[in-house]
């Protein structure tokens, strides 16, 4: 046994040099390996400069421009010599990188996106319906006016985030100045691991399909009576965070979605405190039936107390259907519902209000479409119920503009006849223009 | 002993998952904005990518509906090539919905093969919206122009390197047997295209530009006087009589195109309008990139014999 064992180990002990000698030299000709492949990219790069130097050799020499004048380097904030020189206090107030940021780069080349977006808004109604500010845009009856002008900046921060900030303008109460106010601004957190991604800051709350977009951007010139019944005329905007989750092993589109926020919404919540805050949820599920034809199913939650202490959950469903045929740049046909269940301490009845929509476009710069609205009161008894027909008309993806005509009707007249008028039955034309200058993000299903 | 065995067992089997060999295995996960870009991913990649396209070659790529299938895509992708330039501008939305930080901007697995490629059609004078749906880079429908397959498959094996480095060298092979059978074809296909050089055709959106200068042809005028903008009447009056002025016979459209109109403008003009393979899959019979082109050199040859 024992001379079994020296045997192997004078083997190996004479075979190890050869073995490492065998690896020392695979590993050589992997590096001149490298080595040549390296030359050889060095080589089609000086090529390739070459014949770019040969080929502006070959053009006529360009015009100069004489050269403006330099500035003074003392007054010049952004050069690194000025730092050598006190700066004043007005050198001080003056805007400096990362400020002026535009000024050190050329046009088209400012590290965010800038848009702005316009929307007009029309209404005639009934006198009695302006006498009782009953119509769709309370105390803007018979009236034209800017629901919102909005301002967006937006961009990635650095390559963990985005930024997304957005201001908005509009007339709220006749003869009122324009106000404006902060919509929009989130951080995103985009490089977080196992299929998460965070939102915080102040946004529209991803509850239903439509609570998520823009007035200018909705489908409709108004929104849903639903959602201006459950949450207010400008639906769900909240403060706060939201977490969402992309299973990436199922065989259809999944996100799972959770928020935290301070519940300042007054119509649903309104007590403001992450003592109690507002919870919310949101489960989306995609499927893809055909090339042409896609399908959302969603389902949202939202759970805070009113400032009187009192629980408040609103249940939500989503349904979204496009027909796209092949070829096509716009969908065919568009189906949607949407509802809520709200559950409220304070009323001893849960409430229920839903829409119904749907839109033919058959041509590019045309699209037709109707809704169907009814929804309870969320704090008192009867229901209201409308329907909407509307056609749109889009000159270019840029410029649109939209005419309706909107019936509504309450079985209830307390809480809408006030100053000798009446809003149990509102007749109202809408009309509609919205204009997109600059950048604008690409919509979502 | 037997569960002694078992124990082993189990951490062999933990071990052999850790080995390279193991892991080198699977096939890179890759999304492509565009068919065009998925086949020639598919013809870098080999077996070593599994390539998915966001859209189809029938589809127009400007305005392409951003669906959550999309995302899944992405959420599962170990890279994404992107075309740029503004073609694909709606893909940040589904790349930013997909919760997958390698293919955000500025993750390893993000590719844009614009990068190195001569652009055309750079708009020299100050650019708005007046003008259409104009792109401030410039042409960005350069990827069925045979010439420029060079940079963009280098583009893509260095982004494919970036994510599996240690298959650089089998993508290099891969690219470098593409462009061989590539040049085999550029050869056919400038034989082919010989006898109509020069000639001039009307185009429905400037789709074809990078494609018409590589093979000596003439962009006459576009039927859209302004991208994206469906044309006005005076316009299409003035085509047509430049078409007819200039014994022009083809108009080139686009399967996703106003087809009809394009084949009124043409008999009007005493033409004949063409669909083209605008993309990998655009047509019946343009199933790869290569098929694709040679589609594309067969119907104008014969067009503008």
């Amino acid at each position: 046994m024992l001379r079994l064992m020296l045997v192997v180990v004078c083997v190996m002990v004479t075979l190890a040099p050869a073995v490492a000698r065998a690896q020392d030299a695979e590993a050589l000709r992997r590096e001149l390996d490298a080595l040549k492949r390296q030359q050889e990219q060095y080589q089609k790069a000086i090529e390739a400069l070459s014949q770019r130097l040969q080929r502006l050799e070959a053009q006529p020499a360009p015009t100069v421009a004489q050269p403006a004048p330099a500035a003074p380097l003392a007054q010049s904030p952004s050069n690194p010599t000025s730092q050598m020189t006190p700066l004043s206090p007005l050198d001080l107030a003056r805007p400096r990188q990362p400020f002026a940021l535009y000024q050190q780069r050329g046009a088209g080349q400012l590290l965010f996106d800038v848009g702005v977006t316009g929307d007009f808004v029309g209404s005639l109604t009934q006198r009695n319906v302006e006498k009782a500010s009953a119509g769709t845009f309370s105390g803007r009856e018979n009236r034209f006016f800017p629901r919102e002008v909005e301002l967006s900046l937006f961009g990635q921060i650095d390559p963990y985030a985005r930024a997304d900030v957005r201001i908005e303008a509009g007339e709220e109460a006749p003869g009122a100045g324009t106000g404006v106010t902060l919509a929009e601004a989130t951080i995103t957190l985009l490089a977080l691991p196992y299929g998460t991604q965070a939102k915080l800051g102040q946004m529209r709350n991803r509850f239903g399909w439509s609570n998520v977009i823009h007035e200018h951007d909705l489908p409709w010139i108004d929104r849903p009576d639903v959602y201006r019944v459950f949450f207010g005329e400008e639906g769900l905007a909240e403060k706060g965070l939201e977490v969402t989750w992309v299973p990436d092993f199922l065989p259809f589109y999944l996100e799972i979605l959770g928020g935290v926020f301070n519940g300042d919404n007054e119509t649903a919540f309104g007590f403001g405190r992450l003592r109690a805050p507002l919870a919310t949820g949101r489960v989306v599920a995609f499927f893809e039936l055909t090339d042409t034809m896609g399908l959302q199913v969603a389902t949202s939650v939202a759970n805070g107390v009113t400032p009187d202490r009192l629980k408040s959950t609103l249940l939500g469903y989503d349904l979204k259907y496009k027909y796209r045929p092949d070829g096509w740049l716009h969908p065919l046909l568009t189906l949607s519902t949407e509802g809520i269940y709200s559950m409220r301490e304070e009323t001893t009845k849960d409430r229920f209000g839903w829409y119904g929509w749907a839109e033919v476009q058959p041509l590019r710069q045309w699209a037709f479409g109707a809704r169907y609205d009814s929804t309870q009161y969320p704090a008192m008894a009867g229901y209201q119920w409308a329907i909407e027909p509307y056609v749109t008309f889009f000159p270019s993806e840029f410029l649109r503009f939209r005419a309706a005509y909107k019936h509504t009707e309450r079985t209830h007249r307390d809480g809408f006849d006030a100053n000798g008028g009446s809003g149990r039955v509102v007749d109202e034309l809408l009309f509609q223009a919205t204009f997109i200058l600059g950048a604008h993000p690409a919509h979502r299903f | 002993m037997r569960r002694f065995s078992i124990v082993i067992m189990i951490a062999l089997a933990l071990v052999s998952l850790l080995v390279p060999g193991a892991q080198a295995a699977r096939k890179l996960k890759v999304v492509a904005t565009i068919p065009d870009l998925k086949s020639l991913t598919e013809a870098v990649g080999g077996d070593l990518v599994e390539v998915e396209s966001l859209t189809r070659g029938t589809q127009n790529f400007h305005e392409a509906e951003v669906r959550p299938s999309m995302m899944l895509k992405l959420r599962r992708a170990d890279a994404v090539v992107e075309n740029g330039l503004g073609l694909d501008a709606w893909a940040d939305v589904a790349i930013e919905a997909s919760n997958n930080p390698s293919i955000i901007r500025g993750g390893r697995g993000r590719i844009e093969i614009s990068r190195n490629v001569e652009v055309l059609e750079v708009p020299t004078t100050r650019v708005d919206r007046s003008m259409g749906d104009v792109h401030p880079q410039g042409n960005p429908h350069f990827s069925l122009d045979p010439g420029l397959a060079p940079t963009i498959t280098q583009n893509i094996v260095d982004g494919l390197a970036r994510v599996a480095p240690e298959n650089r060298a089998a993508f290099e092979q891969n690219r470098k047997a593409f462009l061989t059978r590539l040049e085999q074809e550029m050869a056919k296909w400038t034989k082919t295209m010989e006898p109509v050089k020069g000639a001039k055709v009307v185009v429905f959106h400037p789709v074809y530009i990078y494609f018409l200068t590589r093979f000596g042809l003439v962009q006459a005028a576009a039927l859209e006087d302004r991208p994206g903008i469906p044309p006005s009447p005076q316009h299409l009056v003035n085509v047509i009589r430049e078409m007819k002025e200039e014994k022009i016979k083809a108009i080139l459209v686009e399967p996703w195109n106003d087809v009809k109109l394009a084949n009124r403008v043409a008999e009007e003009a005493g033409a004949k309008a063409y669909v083209m393979a605008s993309a990998v899959g655009a047509v019946k019979g343009a199933d790869n990139y290569l098929a694709a082109i040679d589609y594309n050199i067969t119907t104008l040859a014969k067009a503008l014999r």
